[in-house]
């Protein structure tokens, strides 16, 4: 009947939205090498009303049509890929890139997902594999009697086997890289995979050509701001609260016709 | 002459009706990137003193808010960019940009962003997309090309299509980035007003209010004459 209840009931979906992406990253603001979403919205189609002629102040008839909007809708949620916090664990097997690159994940169904979460643990076979037991690749296959296991900047693996002082160079990790890594799809478990939105992946070595470093004995901390959150928190809120008053006075305004004006 | 204030009075309920509806769409997009509230303001309608809506387009600047997604720009002064569509050019001041199937930017509806070349491809072996204030496109410190800022001289002559889209009736000029750097990393808020929004909302329903009052007092003044006067 009013379409300017439908438009303020879209406002009020879209601050729901917001406050459920909102939710998720305060969910995961411990989450190793997780990455925030943002909500970006659009209006919709319009409708033209043709009006009859208008006379301004100057006296001059112009032709005046209105449009009248039909709401808001939801764009996209993007991913934002900003550098988290590098935190110090004291662990061997933590890795962390800081920089552009993601560490590259071979799944059981052949396909490569990626992750900016290092926390990688030996396999019964002594290779590198995720806490989910994902290969990493290329693949690096630890001794069993070797110790010191250490990364490199550039992602050169070396262990000391055996009573050998010297280091022995067992593998080397590449990264990857996107034209557009907040086009990934989401995959769960901290994991991203390739799609026509984010281009293909272009491998390399750790810091190099634009590729990031390796920083051994760290994780990458989530890149949620609570404070930023929070603050978005509290526009979604009072804009959601603003559009249930749009839709109180169009009801009003509804009402005092139907009420009063009808006898 | 109250049948001539009855219609007055219900003009006067249509054209507040035109305003709830206006401010209604306005404050659903109180969060909308690159949105511009739509103004509604009453001209006479002609020969008559009936309010009749006229609609303008309020294209004041608004906030940059930081992202750092690298494909999301704004532009911090007058104009707009330039889309390709199926059915023509549009101009737009959103800059959430995505990649479509060939490594183009898009706006994520299939609408290309223009550059003075044309849709800008993006080469499938680069990485770091920089966004130069001047509009230069350049993947990994190569120039791709410059985008394409346009003005309108004309501003009455816009109408909005949705999805953040302008159509320009009238004439649409090129504009230098000096005017309007591009910035990178950043979006550009809506520039609805919650305080003006709010006002308006309870000043809308006070006045709707007192044209139904008018109706009401006139419809009981016609009733009396029509029942009453000439009454035995």
């Amino acid at each position: 009947m009013n379409p300017g209840l439908r438009a303020s009931a879209s406002g009020m979906q879209a601050q729901q939205l917001r406050i459920d992406t909102i939710a998720n990253n305060l969910a995961n603001v411990s989450t190793t090498g997780f990455k925030r979403s943002r909500a970006s919205f659009e209006d919709m189609l319009y409708e033209t009303l043709q009006g009859a002629r208008s006379v301004d102040y100057q006296g001059t008839q112009t032709l005046a049509p209105v449009q009248i909007g039909r709401g808001v809708r939801l764009a996209a949620i993007d991913r934002v890929h900003s550098q988290g916090t590098i935190e110090t664990t004291n662990r061997p097997l933590d890795l962390a890139v800081e920089g552009d690159g993601f560490f590259q994940i071979q799944m059981p169904d052949g396909t490569t997902a990626y992750t900016r979460d290092g926390n990688f643990h030996l396999s019964d076979n002594g290779t590198l594999v995720t806490n989910a037991g994902y290969e990493v690749m290329p693949a690096v296959t630890v001794p069993a009697d070797a110790t010191n296991f250490s990364v490199s900047p550039t992602g050169i693996v070396t262990v000391n086997v055996g009573n050998n002082s010297a280091p022995q160079e067992i593998g080397q990790l590449e990264l990857a890289r996107f034209a557009n890594p907040s086009g990934l799809m989401s995959l769960g478990g901290n994991l991203f995979g390739a799609s026509a939105n984010s281009g293909d992946a272009m491998t390399g070595q750790p810091n190099q050509n634009g590729f990031g470093q390796v920083v051994q004995n760290a994780l990458e901390s989530s890149n949620v701001e609570i404070v930023q959150e929070m603050v978005d928190m509290i526009t979604a809120q009072r804009a959601y609260e603003v559009n249930s008053k749009a839709i109180k006075t169009a009801d009003d305004m509804i009402s005092t016709v139907t009420n009063e004006l009808i006898r | 002459m109250t049948l001539h204030g009855i219609l007055n009075a219900a003009q006067g309920m249509q054209y507040f009706q035109r305003r709830v509806e206006t401010t209604s769409s306005n404050l659903a997009n109180l969060e909308s990137d690159g949105f511009k509230s739509d103004l509604i303001t009453a001209s006479l309608r002609a020969g008559t003193m009936m309010p009749e809506a006229v609609s303008t387009i309020d294209l004041s600047q608004g906030t940059l808010n930081r992202t750092g997604r690298t494909l999301d720009m704004a532009l911090e002064g007058p104009g707009f960019f330039t889309l390709g569509t199926k059915t023509g050019e549009r101009l737009t001041r959103r800059g959430s940009m995505e990649l479509d199937g060939l490594n183009r930017l898009s706006d994520g509806h299939g609408n290309l962003y223009l550059g003075e070349k044309g849709p800008i491809t993006l080469p499938s072996d680069h990485a770091v997309i920089e966004i130069a204030p001047d509009g230069t496109v350049s993947a990994d410190g190569q120039e791709i090309d410059k985008l394409r800022l346009a003005t309108v001289p004309d501003t009455s002559t816009l109408s909005k299509e949705g999805e953040g889209r302008f159509v320009a009736g009238g004439k649409v000029e090129p504009m230098s980035a000096d005017l309007a750097p591009v910035r990178q990393g950043a979006v550009e808020e809506s520039n609805m007003n919650v305080m003006t929004g709010t006002i308006d909302l309870v000043m809308i329903q006070r006045a709707y209010a007192s044209n139904v009052e008018a109706l009401k007092a006139m419809d009981s003044v016609l009733g009396s004459v029509v029942n009453e006067v000439g009454k035995v």
